[in-house]
């Protein structure tokens, strides 16, 4: 904890001794202390609530589960059997206990499909997933929030009209297409047209060129989105008094944009890229089945649409929610190194 | 700033509330315009042409040719005919799937604000973990328990957007019930779900109507991209997203399919999002604001400010100074001039909007933006302040102390790194001893321990603390003139006094002129050698001597209007202990 507290000391960037005020110290630990207990019972009680939802997806599905599950042409035997292997036949309490243990071991049941664990399945998808997901998020954090904060500085008061136009009309269609929408005239420019890249995974070329369309696809929004946001806020921000303040020490322009505007964008930054990085997991789950990329999306919705593969379908929700779970607490984590006053909570 | 505000064009011109309020702009009309294309496209579609987009033919798998101008599916039908007709079905199943969001929404919202304290915070936690989850992913649940069809991706979509109109309606029933007309309600007792419908809901019609067009267009997106993997409409119905899936399967050997319902989608979508871009411009009018600009006043004869005599007590020099509202025109400060010698107070009093505080900011050259300046003539001690000045000399000859300090400190930053940079880029100083010298300003402007304040953000700090740092750090590039705008107004009165008799003490310390702006007669009384009192951008007074501020003395009808209204005139004018201090 202390050494988290010293390299999350604003004062340690700025040249300060890198020993904290000692009447601060204290009350920040206690803030830290708060923070991350509240936080890690958020955690607990939202991959319980995970838990829950999950185990309802099967009980909820409107008529007998195990028939429409077996589907509209399986035999009374092939129900059966699927009632037998989600344990339908057992009382609900004894199903969710059996469940909830399963879960804490992890333990999701076999795939119908594949009869290998649900778990294996999803855990080998799982890094495909994260791999676009976190290239598209590094992408679309640096290069939108650098777009917008030099727009934002550029068009200051009416300065280069011409710019704020092209800039509202380039990223306001970029908004508008849909990634998948995106990934289609990718495939088609760049695959079928060019056939520079492959228009779908593949091991015949090597996974980075596999992986350049469905990153960027999945960017190109996202992107559009943070510039957008940015822009605004750097917009807003200079107008506030202390960047007046700034002004009125006359700095060159960029200690007076970099040092005294850009810090206070980066508290809207985190707070979006968060935001964003969930988004991003659910368009990335759409984008995939386009270039049949194997992550977690392909194999959610395969198994959904096709195979009615519950236990993999659980599992997958299940790691994909967990995952969202967690980066909205690295978040916030981040977003207290940064800025302090954000521990204090949101509600509180 | 607050003459600023006041007299951006909004306040002045006499056009009807409603129609202030709301801004047309070209955003809205052209996406309602699109909207129009879309929705007649979706009502008569499907009667025109659902025969030729359904009907199998021979000509089947063809590209652009005539007669069917985006191609034909395998099956022979006319993929433009089937992008116009698909258009409805993909327009009903967002528009029910943003009307489920919004009722479910808003009524789980105000349900949650109605609720008794426990219920509430537990709810609004669960809005909080709701709103956390990606959309598509509750969607992916929704279908794995519906199965797919058409029906399934909207109830998904509705159901995944619920949680943001329940947060907004939350959030904004929250901010208005702490609004005193809602308080009045309360008080004079409503009762709650009455409140709910007559106070609250009406009030959050706006950013409801926002949000509603956002959903409606992350609706079309997200409904098409289900239908596009396979999770949506089911053969033989189709939509946008169906359509580009079968698009997507012929991309290498038909790619001209791809073109009508990528068209009609991005077409819908962005249609969508003009209304609710349009909207939120509406709402909220961002004035296009112009640059600053400070000129010469025309006609002022720049050789004659060079060739007076030179008094050598004169430090400021201030003639003709007029400030307009670049784009309207209006005079905001009118023929304005004054001057101020070494070592003296003058404060300018005036109510809010009397261009007191942009004289200040002509003087300190930071006009706010959308200001245009000219003066005959503006001058530091020799130097002309209309012409080239290196941004060093006017940082440092030119100290300023802001009204609020809360807001004029960059809450980022803590105050060793921001109150430094003046000294380490105009004065060379290395960041260790400009440290020691803000640090020793903070000891004369009592401070009590300089160091660890330096390492402190600005919110760790009281409002007085604040401003007394803010003046060591005017202070530390020893400066010729010290503009103090409002530098007590935003502080409690015990603190305003202590503030006071450190600006004063500064002066005789230093012998710094101070030019002190405020409202407040008793202040300037207080403080001022000199007083200028200024109303609608004009001086209408020079009061030589603070002794003199007393309703006998002074001439202008205002002057006494001002004079009778400051229940300070009580206080004696006699000097006090800080001015025996001087």
């Amino acid at each position: 904890m202390t050494t988290t507290l010293t390299a999350s000391d604003p004062t340690a960037g700025t040249g300060a001794p890198a020993t904290t005020g000692g009447h601060r110290a204290g009350s920040r630990a206690t803030l830290w202390r708060r923070f991350l207990v509240r936080r890690l019972l958020g955690v607990v009680v939202n991959v319980g609530l995970l838990v829950l939802l999950t185990f309802f997806i099967v009980q909820l599905i409107p008529g007998d589960p195990a028939t429409a599950i077996a589907g509209e042409n399986a035999t009374l035997a092939q129900v059966e059997q699927v009632r037998q292997q989600l344990g339908l036949d057992q009382p609900l309490t004894t199903q969710l206990g059996g469940y909830v243990s399963g879960v804490l071991h992890g333990d999701f049941g076999t795939s119908f499909r594949y009869g290998l664990p649900a778990t294996t399945i999803v855990l080998t998808a799982l890094p495909y997933t994260l791999s676009i997901a976190a290239a598209a998020v590094t992408i679309v954090l640096v290069v939108g929030s650098s777009v917008g904060v030099v727009v934002g500085i550029a068009t200051r008061g009416d300065r280069n009209r011409w710019l704020d136009r092209v800039f509202n009309a380039v990223t306001g269609v970029m908004q508008a297409v849909p990634s998948y929408l995106q990934a289609t005239l990718l495939v088609l420019v760049f695959a079928v047209w060019l056939t520079v890249l492959p228009p779908a995974y593949t091991l015949a070329y090597g996974p980075v060129e596999s992986a350049i369309l469905p990153v960027v696809a999945l960017s190109i929004g996202g992107t559009s989105s943070v510039a957008r946001i940015v822009r605004r806020e750097a917009a807003v921000a200079q107008e506030l008094d202390y960047m007046r303040t700034a002004r009125g020490w006359r700095l060159p322009p960029v200690r007076t944009y970099a040092k005294h505007l850009l810090p206070n964008l980066l508290t809207t930054t985190l707070t979006l890229s968060g935001i964003i990085l969930t988004s991003m997991l659910g368009s990335a789950l759409i984008v995939e089945t386009v270039f049949a990329w194997p992550g977690l999306g392909s194999t959610v919705i395969q198994a959904i649409a096709v195979d009615k593969d519950y236990p993999v379908i659980q599992a997958a929700v299940f790691v994909i929610g967990t995952v969202s779970i967690l980066i909205t607490l690295v978040i916030d984590v981040v977003l207290g190194l940064v800025d302090p006053r954000t521990l204090g909570g949101r509600n509180d | 700033m607050t003459e600023a505000l006041a007299a951006s064009p909004v306040a002045v011109t006499a056009a009807p509330d409603r129609a202030r309020r709301f801004a047309w702009n070209g955003t809205l009309v052209v996406g309602l315009v699109m909207s129009g294309v879309v929705l007649l496209v979706a009502v008569v579609a499907p009667f025109v042409l659902t025969e030729r987009a359904t009907a199998l033919s021979p000509d089947a798998g063809l590209g652009s040719v005539p007669g069917h101008l985006l191609g034909t599916d395998t099956l022979g039908r006319d993929m433009l005919a089937r992008t116009l007709v698909a258009t409805r079905l993909t327009v009903v199943m967002a528009l029910a799937a943003t009307v489920i969001a919004g009722v479910a929404g808003v009524a789980i919202g105000v349900g949650v604000w109605l609720a008794p304290r426990r219920v509430r915070e537990l709810g609004l936690r669960a809005i909080e973990f709701a709103v956390s989850y990606p959309t598509l992913l509750v969607a992916i649940m929704i279908a794995a328990i519906l199965g797919q069809s058409a029906t399934t991706v909207v109830v998904a979509i509705g159901l995944a957007n619920v949680a943001g109109f329940a947060r907004l309606t939350a959030n904004l029933a929250a901010g208005l019930s702490q609004r005193d007309f809602v308080a009045t309600a309360r008080l004079v007792g409503v009762p709650p779900l009455r409140l709910a419908t007559r106070h609250i809901l009406p009030n959050m019609a706006e950013p409801m109507l926002i949000l509603l067009t956002q959903t409606l267009a992350g609706a079309l997106v997200e409904i098409s991209g289900l239908s596009f993997v396979g999770l949506g409409s089911q053969n033989p119905s189709f939509d946008l997203g169906t359509l580009l899936q079968d698009a997507l399967g012929k991309l290498g050997t038909n790619p001209v399919l791809v073109v009508g319902p990528a068209c009609a989608l991005v077409f819908t979508s962005l249609a969508a999002l003009f209304v609710g871009d349009g909207l939120a411009a509406a709402a909220n009018p961002r004035s296009i604001g112009t640059r600053a600009r400070l000129r010469r006043a025309a006609g002022a004869d720049t050789g004659t400010a060079a060739a007076a005599p030179a008094d050598p007590r004169r430090l400021l020099t201030v003639e003709h100074v007029t400030v307009t509202h670049t784009r309207t025109g209006r005079e905001l400060v009118r023929d304005v001039s004054f001057h101020l010698d070494r070592g003296e107070i003058l404060g300018i009093v005036g109510e809010s909007g009397s261009g007191k505080s942009l004289t200040a900011s002509v003087v300190s050259r930071l006009l706010p933006e959308g200001l245009t300046a000219t003066a005959a003539r503006l001058e530091l001690a020799g130097t002309d302040l209309l012409g080239t000045v290196s941004p060093a000399e006017l940082a440092t000859r030119i100290g300023l102390v802001y009204q609020d300090p809360g807001t004029s400190l960059n809450p980022a930053l803590t105050l060793g790194a921001q109150l430094t940079d003046v000294l380490t880029v105009h004065r060379g100083l290395s960041r260790r001893v400009a440290r020691e010298r803000v640090a020793a300003g903070f000891r004369s402007v009592v401070l009590p321990d300089p160091q660890g304040h330096l390492r402190q953000l600005p919110h760790e700090l009281s409002g007085g603390m604040k401003q007394r740092a803010m003046i060591a750090s005017a202070m530390s590039t020893e400066p010729d003139l010290l503009v103090a705008d409002e530098p007590t107004t935003a502080l409690d009165v015990t603190v305003q006094r202590e503030v006071l008799s450190i600006i004063r003490r500064m002066n005789a310390e230093a012998g710094t002129a101070v030019l002190v702006i405020s409202h407040d007669i008793g202040v300037v009384r207080r403080l001022c050698d000199r007083v200028l009192v200024m109303k609608d951008g004009q001086v209408v007074e020079e009061v030589t001597s603070p002794g003199q501020l007393t309703v006998d003395a002074v001439s202008h009808p205002y002057t006494r209007r001002l004079l009778a209204a400051t229940p300070s005139v009580v206080v004696p004018v006699a000097p006090d202990a800080e001015e025996a201090a001087r």
